[in-house]
This record gives C-alpha cells, sequence and structure tokens, in this order.
C-alpha cells in the first residue's frame, strides 16, 4: 500500500475539504462563553441555532432533556461522518472503518452483557452507537447465549480477529465484561497502529503520535483506576496496548505500580506525561489526570489539522466533534440541574 | 336517649358496687390511653420534624449525586445502558429491625452489604475515579433514603396508632364513663326509691299492729273484767297463718 | 413477615434512567430467578399503565422494603401512591435530577400538613 502526496488529491481532496470545512463549524470560546452564560436549556438550544448546529433541535417538544441534546448531537456527528464514509475511496474506507471499530467494540459489549444476564437483545439494538452498527447486528436475535453469540455473529464481524486472539468461547461466559472490552480495545489499537504504520507518509506521522497517545493513557488510567479492585498485575500487564511510548520499558514500570506515586513516577520519565502529571489533582479547583488528558488529546487532534494531505484529519474531527459533544452535555446538564459552580470545566477547542 | 342509655343491671348494693369498681376502670384506663396517646404524639411529632429535615437534605444529596453522574458521564461517555444491562445481584440490601415506643412496634431499616461490587471494574480505561465517587455518593444517598424510609414507616405506623389511640380515650371519655355514670346514678335513685317504698311500709304495719294490739288490749280488758283468766303464752307449734296486715284494713 | 425479615429485603426504584443508573451503581440492583429486575426506567416512551403495573408489583413483593420513585413519576400515578397506607414497603419520593425536590406534593408530607405549620415545611 503506498500513495505519494501528489496524487492525495485526486482520491481524497473532496473529503478532505470537506472535513476541514467541518472542522471549522467546531464551537468556538466565544460560542462557549455564550453557552455557559444559559439559564435554560431553551436558551441553549437558541444560543446552538445561531452556531454551525442550526436548527438541529427545532423539532423537539419543549420540555427539553439534555438526553435529547445528547442524541442529537450523536446523530448530527453520525450523519457527517456517513457523508464521508460514502464518498471514500480507499484506503480512507479502511481508515474510517478503524474509526468505527472502536464504537462497534463497546456495542459487541453492551450486546455481550446483555445475553449474559438474558436480556431481550432485540431492545438492545436501538441503545447501540450508530457508528458502531454492523450488518449483522440485524441477525444478532438468533443468538441468546454468549457462545451462539459468539459462533453465529461475531466471527462474521471485521471484529473476529480481536477476539481470535485473545478471547476463547469461554471467557465470554467467566471473564469480568471489562476486561473483555479493553482486551478487544488493545488489540483494536495495536492493530490500527499498525495500519497506520504501514501506510507511512505524514498519516503515519499524525496518526501514531494520536495512538500511541491513547495507547498510553489507557495504560495509565488502567493502572490507577485497579488499585483496591480484584484485578491483579498480571491480568493489568495484559490490558496495556503495546504501542505507546511507554512500550515496553514504561509498561513494565506500570505493572509493578502499587499506588499512584509509582504511576507518576514512571511518568516522570516521559516529558510530555511529566506534565500532564505535575498539574493534575483531585483538589477542587485542579483539574483531574483525565481532564488533562483530554485536553492532551485536544492539543494533538489540533496539531493533525496542521498537516495537509493525510489521513489524521478524519480521526482528529470524530475526536474533536466527540469531545464538543461532551462539552455541550456537560453545560446543559449544568444548566439543567442549576448547579453552576463547575459549569467552566469543559474542555475548550478553539 | 342518652338520658336511657344505660347498662342492664338490676339496681342493687351490689351491682352499685360493681358499677363503681368499673367506673374506676375506666377512669384509670383514660388517664393510662391518654398518657400512651401523649407519648406516642411526642415521638410522632419528632418524626416529623426529623422528616422534614431529611426530605430537605436529601434535596441537596440527590442533587449531588446527580451532578456527580454528570461529571462521570463528561470522562466516561454514555455508560447508562452497561449499567443497566449489567444488573445482577443487589450488594446493598435492607433489614428491618423493631423499635418499641409506648408498646408500639416502629420497623427501623437497617441497610447491609451483601456480595461484591459488581461495577468494580466499570470505567476502567476512562473515567474510573469519577465513577467511584459517583457510587460513593449514590451510596450516600441510598443510605439517607434508607434512614428516612425508616422515619417514614415509622410515621404512618405512628399515624395510625395514634388515631387508634385518641379514639379510644375519646371513646372512653365520651361514651363509656358517661353511661356508667348514669347507670350509677340510676341505681342510686332506684336504691333511694326503694328505701322510701320500705319506709313507708315498715310505718304502714307499724300502725296496723298498733290498731290491732290495742283491740286485743280491749279485749283482754274486757275479759279480765269478766273474771275470766288469759294464759298469755301463746302455743307455738299453733301452725297459725301470718296475716298479711299492709293491705288488710 | 417475619420469615422475610430476617433476609435481606431490596429497594426498588421508578425513575429516569440517569436516576437508575445512578442508583443501580450504589449497588441495589438485583434481577432475580425469575428474571424480575427491581427497577423500572421511565422514558417518554413508558406509558402511565406501565408504571402503575410495575408500581403495583413492586407492592405485592415481599422482597422489598423501600421504593424509591422519582417525583415526577410520582405525580404520573399519583392516586396509586396515594390509596397505599401500608407502613411497609415504604414509598419514597425522590428529585429527580432536573426538577428540585417540592414538598408540597409528598403524599406523606401532605399527610403531615396541617400538623405543622407552613414555615416549618420551608
Amino acid at each position: 500500500m503506498s500513495f505519494s502526496e501528489i496524487g492525495f488529491n485526486i482520491d481524497h481532496g473532496y473529503l478532505e475539504g470537506l472535513v476541514r470545512g467541518f472542522k471549522g463549524g467546531i464551537l468556538k470560546q466565544t460560542d462557549y462563553l455564550n453557552l455557559v452564560q444559559c439559564e435554560t436549556l431553551d436558551d441553549l438550544k437558541l444560543h446552538l441555532q445561531s452556531t454551525d448546529y442550526g436548527n438541529f433541535l427545532a423539532n423537539e417538544p419543549s420540555p427539553l432533556a439534555v438526553s435529547t441534546i445528547d442524541d442529537k448531537l450523536k446523530e448530527k456527528l453520525v450523519i457527517e461522518f456517513n457523508h464521508l464514509r460514502n464518498h471514500c475511496l480507499e484506503p480512507l474506507a479502511t481508515f474510517l472503518d478503524f474509526i468505527t471499530y472502536s464504537y462497534m467494540i463497546d456495542n459487541i459489549i453492551l450486546l455481550i452483557t446483555g445475553t449474559l444476564h438474558q436480556r431481550p437483545i432485540t431492545e438492545l439494538i436501538p441503545k447501540c452507537h450508530p457508528l458502531g452498527s454492523f450488518e449483522q447486528m440485524e441477525a444478532i436475535h438468533i443468538a441468546s447465549t454468549p457462545a451462539e453469540l459468539f459462533n453465529a455473529v461475531l466471527v462474521d464481524t471485521p471484529l473476529a480477529p480481536y477476539f481470535i486472539d485473545c478471547i476463547s468461547e469461554q471467557d465470554l461466559d467467566e471473564m469480568n465484561i471489562e476486561i473483555i472490552r479493553n482486551t478487544l480495545y488493545k488489540a483494536y489499537l495495536e492493530d490500527f497502529y499498525k495500519f497506520c504504520e504501514e501506510m507511512g507518509g505524514a498519516t503515519a506521522d499524525s496518526m501514531c503520535e494520536a495512538l500511541a497517545f491513547e495507547a498510553d493513557r489507557r495504560a495509565f488510567i488502567i493502572t490507577i483506576n485497579s488499585f483496591g479492585t480484584e484485578l491483579t498485575k498480571e491480568d493489568r500487564a495484559d490490558l496495556y496496548p503495546r504501542c505507546g511510548k511507554l512500550y515496553p520499558d514504561g509498561l513494565v514500570l506500570l505493572a509493578r505500580a502499587d499506588d499512584y506515586d509509582q504511576v507518576r513516577n514512571v511518568a516522570n520519565c516521559y516529558a510530555e506525561y511529566k506534565e500532564l502529571f505535575e498539574n493534575a489533582g483531585s483538589n477542587p479547583g485542579e483539574k483531574t489526570l483525565e481532564d488533562k488528558f483530554f485536553e492532551h488529546e485536544v492539543q494533538l487532534m489540533k496539531n493533525s489539522f496542521m498537516m495537509q494531505f493525510q489521513f489524521g484529519v478524519f480521526y482528529a474531527y470524530v475526536k474533536l466533534k466527540e469531545q464538543e459533544n461532551r462539552n455541550i452535555v456537560w453545560i446543559a446538564e449544568c444548566v439543567a440541574q442549576r448547579h453552576r459552580a463547575k459549569i467552566d470545566s469543559y474542555i475548550p477547542i478553539f | 336517649m342518652s338520658g336511657k342509655d344505660r347498662l342492664q343491671v338490676f339496681p342493687s348494693r351490689m351491682a352499685m358496687a360493681i358499677m363503681k369498681a368499673r367506673l374506676k376502670g375506666a377512669q384509670k384506663g383514660h388517664s393510662l390511653l391518654k398518657k400512651k396517646s401523649d407519648a406516642l404524639t411526642l415521638r410522632f411529632r419528632q418524626i416529623l420534624k426529623k422528616i422534614i429535615e431529611t426530605k430537605m437534605t436529601m434535596g441537596d444529596v440527590m442533587k449531588e449525586s446527580a451532578f456527580s453522574l454528570a461529571e462521570a458521564k463528561f470522562t466516561t461517555g454514555d455508560f447508562n445502558h452497561m449499567v443497566i444491562q449489567n444488573v445482577n445481584k443487589a450488594q446493598l440490601k435492607v433489614r428491618s429491625k423493631k423499635d418499641n415506643v409506648a408498646g408500639v412496634q416502629l420497623p427501623i431499616f437497617e441497610s447491609y452489604q451483601d456480595g461484591s461490587d459488581s461495577y468494580e471494574l466499570t470505567g476502567l480505561s476512562r473515567g474510573g475515579q469519577q465513577i467511584d465517587k459517583l457510587k460513593k455518593n449514590y451510596a450516600k444517598a441510598v443510605q439517607l433514603l434508607i434512614d428516612l424510609a425508616s422515619l417514614q414507616t415509622s410515621f404512618v405506623t405512628l399515624d395510625e396508632v395514634i388515631k387508634i389511640t385518641n379514639r379510644r380515650v375519646n371513646a372512653i371519655e365520651h361514651v363509656i364513663i358517661p353511661r356508667i355514670e348514669r347507670t350509677l346514678s340510676y341505681i342510686t335513685s332506684e336504691l333511694d326509691e326503694m328505701e322510701r317504698e320500705e319506709f313507708y311500709r315498715l310505718k304502714k304495719i307499724q300502725e296496723k299492729k298498733k290498731k290491732i294490739r290495742a283491740l286485743e288490749e280491749k279485749r283482754k280488758a274486757a275479759l279480765r273484767e269478766s273474771g275470766i283468766e288469759i294464759k298469755e303464752a301463746p302455743n307455738i307449734l299453733e301452725d297459725e297463718e301470718d296475716a298479711d296486715l299492709l293491705f288488710t284494713d | 413477615m417475619a420469615l422475610s425479615a430476617q433476609k435481606g429485603r431490596l429497594i426498588a426504584v421508578i425513575g429516569d434512567e440517569d436516576t437508575c443508573t445512578g442508583f443501580l451503581l450504589g449497588g441495589i440492583g438485583e434481577i432475580n430467578k425469575k428474571r424480575e429486575s427491581n427497577f423500572l426506567v421511565v422514558d417518554k416512551n413508558t406509558s402511565v399503565p406501565d408504571i402503575e403495573e410495575a408500581f403495583r408489583s413492586f407492592l405485592k413483593r415481599d422482597d422489598i422494603a423501600i421504593i424509591l420513585i422519582v417525583q415526577n413519576v410520582a405525580e404520573m400515578i399519583r392516586h396509586v401512591i396515594d390509596s397505599h397506607v401500608q407502613p411497609i414497603p415504604a414509598v419514597l419520593e425522590i428529585p429527580s435530577k432536573e426538577c428540585p425536590y417540592d414538598a408540597s406534593k409528598d403524599s406523606i408530607l401532605r399527610r403531615a400538613k396541617g400538623m405543622f405549620a407552613a414555615e416549618d415545611l420551608r
């Protein structure tokens, strides 16, 4: 697979232009300032109308629920993404598919949980993220046990290789669902990383950076969150994606960590993470570590727009849009619950 | 009607003694029930006050919990379905104990942990700390709600018991005691009446006996004058009918 | 009742998705062998008879000691709640995240009205 930057615009120029256009619609700091001034959700709706979102909430009946806003935001992202997906050529198509796999993992995990608890699976389908839907999802009602689900449905999905590598049929019954999720995600990240690496060029430069960060973030967060739980150190080490900057030395150190300070010591060996850990804290007024990670991610994504002739912009756009959705939902929640003290802790993008 | 509303008793000294005992019993019962009702009302008001206070704090606690849910969602994304699908066994359950207030059994709920946390690894890769905070907040809220539930159950039970007790107090005060009192006064008046009758009867008999004795004296005097000796001692074996003196002229 | 007082009893929840999620994370959720859950998620598609039925079935189950119900849902089935006078299970109205708690609507507090002056309810 090789492509030169000269030929990039022939196949992908239109979409790149489009996605840069979409990027222009991402809310600015001034928009956020307007949004946090809102007294009610209807005010919020009014303000959103003056942005790129337009009339996306126009048809909603008046007592506006935060969940409705959330759904609509998601819907908008899905429409834009599907538009991109429908117009793209290889290898961008595969690249975009890779982006959807992360949603697919969440959906499959939800479905597995549902089958494990013998819930009617048809009622779960509408609750799945639309970006992660796959053809086999319609046939999923034939499966009533995890084993059936695995044999009949999962083997045909694009995620099947991830399952085969690390999870057997029996594991579906016994393993904690969160471990399955993270194992899958790890396999997915590594695969995506490999794909981008093979693609080479500017795409590899920006995407490997982004994915490496994602991998390291997961390693850090999983380590911190596993303290005081039943997760053993060996199991924990198995969940670390092996494609980040932490690999291999950092991960070995992380696997041995017993508390937050030890994790911080690991991070101190890496300049960019050191900085994130330094200012993070859980006291009021301080930004949490996860917020710092989010900010760093946003920064990385913005950087990826600085480069041309590469696919990183598509990934960056989806991530930024997701962050924006979270921001809007956060502000909406604060407004709805009349809890304004922390309304400013959204992650500004531009 | 009320004047005639009394117990069906034969007006006798015996019945009066019984009635007096019953009146005393009723009065004692009344004062005891009154005391119970007062004790319950005291407790009731305390509980009511606490309920109102707790309901108000509950508002704040719930608000905080709901907000921490929003915070967790901000970092983790939407995890509602995961949680709802992943329900298995309750970890937090309640046991009920009994508390005794003036002989009334009030249920008290008590929570206890049972089994492990099935959401321990939720948000492992993202937002785990927020979810942990969220869990703690909601556990706190549940604790408060359990307290509130105890209070509320006590409230409902006490409300019922107080109503019953008050009904009893009122029944004793306004129905039973007056009825016994009326019965008593009836017995007294009947007894007085009987006494007067008896007195009149005795007087009448005395009068008659006097007359008869005068006649007898006269006859005896006449006989003595005519020189006939009378045997003073009558024959006690003689079966002579004791004539009804009262109604013979 | 003496029997069920020995074993642990459950807390049931009726409310919007977020409230249910919160309480489930708090660890009160249970699905029993008959696949009956002790919570009901009310969204805009849930009909009032459905809520009523779920509420009544919670009342009937002897392993439920407390029923938590979000106040705006409680408003919809107010008559059913008012007709429940037994102390157990205790029915508690809780505020939903968007509506602050309104004491004047609460079934229990309405019963308490008159015993307390209005300013105590503030």
